[in-house]
């Protein structure tokens, strides 16, 4: 057998295994399908070569595998196109498979003038098509290694790809040709080293799993309709999240993208984590770019933006973000930028890109403002242990916890009704009312309302500004110390179950009380019963059956982030249990 | 076996079979040199500047992962901590950070300025000098946060507010 032969089929084999590797790895089915396509063009002309060359498929006719090989450089362009500008542009990537239509008329006029496979490179219109196939891709490929920070290093790949195509293609058609060989009649050499070029950047930019499934289709729902990229500037992302939780709760196709997978919640907000590696940038690019294309009109939140700097660089980070700008505007829909831990310089360059910047209010600060109006400047001694009594940081309280901040008010105040009488009592109700009705107000407000600045705190420092002693400060008295010590007092008489639950809900989502309560049920105890030792046994017992969940899971990120989830319940189940012995 | 040494066996087993293609084309293309004494000086001479050119890439180390940007300046104590692989971690601000991205190298160097090793960055995040955690700290090796706080104060006057970027790396080898 040739040698040529042989090396065609060793080629054949690795192309057929690269379709079942792209089918089986890959997540976009246009792309899978676009590069199946390819390979299987670049497969078949290589077998009708090999038949051809070894004497056993003679009767093929010429024209069926010249269109072949039309096709295989046609799509070898679209294949690059689809690569470098699919993800950015999702409802025109068809535009580029506008490239076959010349196909057919080349095919039509092969025999009338001529052309064959065993002359497609020479200088008439055929071989003009045939390069300027290539020169396409290779073109788009030097302009994306030069203009994209992103794509830089997928474009050497591509490059890599397309070059070894077009010297195993035309150039070496030449040489063979210079030399009076038989040229190898429409097979490329390279074929199966470009397709893996290609494969290699398919998957490297490949979306990150999403789960739960987000529904497919337009949606016109949602309180926030700017189809836009927008900056939610807050210290953490808490309103982002928050209003993620919202636009999902009406029907709308919501999706996180974040360094960890979102907690689980009941709202079907789906999410996706991003990998730690230097392509982060250009997978979430394609992993927001896949999700608003099937749902046009979607929410999405991009959390760590920060996290995403430092994998892939920021410059890289600026093009992701102008790019989503028009995926959001392409398909009508949201998609909200979080900007918590950039550095001041990455901030500014951000700022340059003009988007719509919504300041949001910190809810600690803006609770903390709150109390302080009725209650003075004891208002933190009063948070801070609500706080203790939650185990929480005050970086992590969120309007969330207003009604469990109420609660813990009211039953201060419970505790003091034996200390404290008369007018006194009655003023302190007053005040602890008047702030509730405050905190409900603030809690009730949207991303929208609290983008346009009416907070607390700003407030406060306004009113604070020509008064050295405010009048509430003036009328508080002994009474407030009562409540600050009785703030104390149910912080350490915090029922266990609410501690417990909490714990619960932060590692699981609004999913974890239903876990904690069926861990009650099988201890056959009520929510007020429970005690240390019943925290223990919890703690043993929801390590083994969420250890089960996980142990099914085959996605090995999957199960790692519950196994860590399932450790940090048992460690600060163990913690409060140690705090109460 | 050492790594340096498994480095070196693995780069010089990458050259040889790389001659090896090389032999292989000229004998395959022995005909088209034939043709004349230029095309054989301009091609193989190209040819064997990319040759040339590779092997010194392979041989400082810039292969596979390209040549190393940005450096990072450690006292004695961690540049030590870090290429006995007792720390993973390296804490520092985010603002005016010279490290580059994900998967690329970046030069180690002591505060007196001589290069001691080259660090692989396989994961970087950014966090809060407050969110730091006992975990991190001891991958960075520290014993506690709060020790790895106190070390930043004294040498970058830093702030629980402040944002530092959380570098996980590993060292290549040593100066080159």
């Amino acid at each position: 057998m040739n040698l040529s032969s042989v090396v065609v089929l060793v080629g054949i084999a690795a192309d057929g295994w690269l379709i079942a590797f792209m089918s089986i790895r890959g997540r976009r089915p246009w792309l899978q399908a676009t590069f199946a396509a390819c390979a299987l063009s670049f497969l078949v002309v290589g077998a009708w070569s090999v038949g051809r060359i070894e004497g056993l498929l003679s009767a093929v006719d010429d024209n069926l595998v010249l269109g072949l090989m039309l096709l295989t450089h046609a799509l070898t362009a679209i294949l690059v196109l689809g690569l470098i500008r699919g993800a950015a542009l999702p409802r025109r990537r068809a535009a580029t498979f506008l490239l076959l239509a010349p196909i057919p008329l080349l095919a039509y006029f092969a025999p009338i003038e001529g052309w064959t496979v065993a002359t497609a490179y020479e200088g008439n219109v055929l071989g003009g098509f045939l390069v300027v196939c290539l020169g396409i891709a290779l073109g788009e490929t030097i302009y994306a290694r030069q203009a994209s920070p992103m794509f830089a290093t997928h474009a050497f790949w591509l490059s890599l790809g397309v070059i070894s195509l077009i010297v195993a293609g035309p150039i070496y058609t030449y040489e063979l040709d210079f030399l009076g060989r038989t040229p190898l009649a429409g097979a490329n050499l390279a074929a199966p080293l470009a397709l893996a070029c290609f494969a290699r950047v398919a998957l490297q930019t490949d979306p990150f799993p999403i789960s739960p499934r987000p529904p497919k289709g337009r949606t016109t729902t949602g309180g926030i309709r700017a189809a836009d990229a927008i900056v939610f500037d807050e210290r953490h992302p808490k309103y982002a999240l928050r209003t993620a939780e919202q636009e999902a709760n009406s029907g709308r196709p919501t999706l996180i993208v974040a360094r960890e997978r979102a907690k689980i919640t009941t709202s079907g907000v789906a999410s996706a984590a991003f990998t730690p590696d230097q392509h982060a940038a250009s997978r979430t690019l394609t992993t927001v770019s896949e999700f608003l294309a099937s749902a046009p009109g979607g929410f999405v939140v991009l959390e760590d933006l920060a996290d995403l700097s430092v994998l892939s660089g920021w410059r890289a980070v600026l093009e992701v973000v102008v790019r989503l700008r028009h995926v959001a505007r392409d398909s009508g829909s949201t998609v909200v930028l979080c900007p918590s831990r950039l550095t001041e310089s990455e901030r500014k360059a951000l700022k340059g890109l003009d988007l719509p910047w919504w300041p949001m209010a910190d809810a600690a600060t803006e609770i903390m403002a709150i109390l302080a109006q009725s209650f003075g400047t004891g208002a933190g001694r009063l948070f801070d242990s609500f706080c203790r009594a939650h185990g929480i940081r005050r970086d992590d309280v969120t309007t969330d916890h207003i009604q469990a901040l109420q609660d813990f008010l009211s039953r201060a105040l419970t505790e003091l009704s034996g200390v404290v009488g008369g007018p006194a009592a009655h003023g302190l109700q007053v005040q602890y009312e008047a702030a509730a009705s405050v905190l409900r107000s603030f809690a009730s407000q949207g991303a929208v309302e609290i983008a346009r600045g009416k907070w607390a705190s700003r407030r406060s420092s306004e009113s604070d500004v020509d008064l050295v002693v405010t009048a509430a400060d003036y009328w508080k008295g002994k009474e407030m110390e009562e409540l600050f010590a009785a703030a104390d007092a149910v912080s350490e008489r915090e029922p266990l179950f609410e501690k417990a639950r909490l714990v619960f809900v932060e590692q699981l989502g609004d999913a974890g009380e239903g876990v904690l309560r069926m861990q009650l049920a099988r201890l056959g105890k009520k929510p007020e019963e429970l005690d240390r030792i019943d925290l223990v046994r919890i703690a043993d017992r929801a390590t083994v059956d969420l250890g089960s969940l996980a142990d099914v899971v085959d996605v090995p990120q999957e199960k790692e982030r519950i196994q860590q989830q399932i450790e940090s319940i048992r460690q600060k189940l163990e913690l409060i249990a140690e705090g109460e012995g | 076996m050492d790594g340096r040494l498994r480095a070196l066996a693995i780069r010089s087993l990458f050259l040889f079979l790389l001659s090896l293609v090389l032999v292989a084309g000229f004998w395959y293309h022995r005909e088209f040199y034939q043709i004349g004494f230029t095309n054989l000086l301009i091609i193989g001479g190209f040819v064997t500047f990319l040759v040339i050119w590779a092997a010194r890439l392979a041989m400082t180390g810039e292969l596979p992962r390209g040549r190393p940007s940005g450096e990072l300046a450690f006292t004695l104590e961690e540049g030590d901590r870090l290429l006995k692989r007792v720390a993973r971690f390296v804490v520092r601000p985010s603002e005016g950070l010279g490290a580059p991205a994900a998967g690329h190298v970046v030069r180690a160097k002591y505060e007196t300025g001589t290069e001691f090793a080259r660090l692989l960055i396989e994961d970087a995040r950014r966090a809060f000098l407050s969110d730091l955690t006992d975990e991190d700290a001891r991958q960075a090796g520290f014993r506690s946060a709060a020790d790895l706080r106190d070390a930043g104060t004294s040498r970058w006057r830093w702030h629980p507010e402040d944002v530092v970027t959380i570098l996980r790396v590993r060292a290549l080898g040593g100066t080159r």
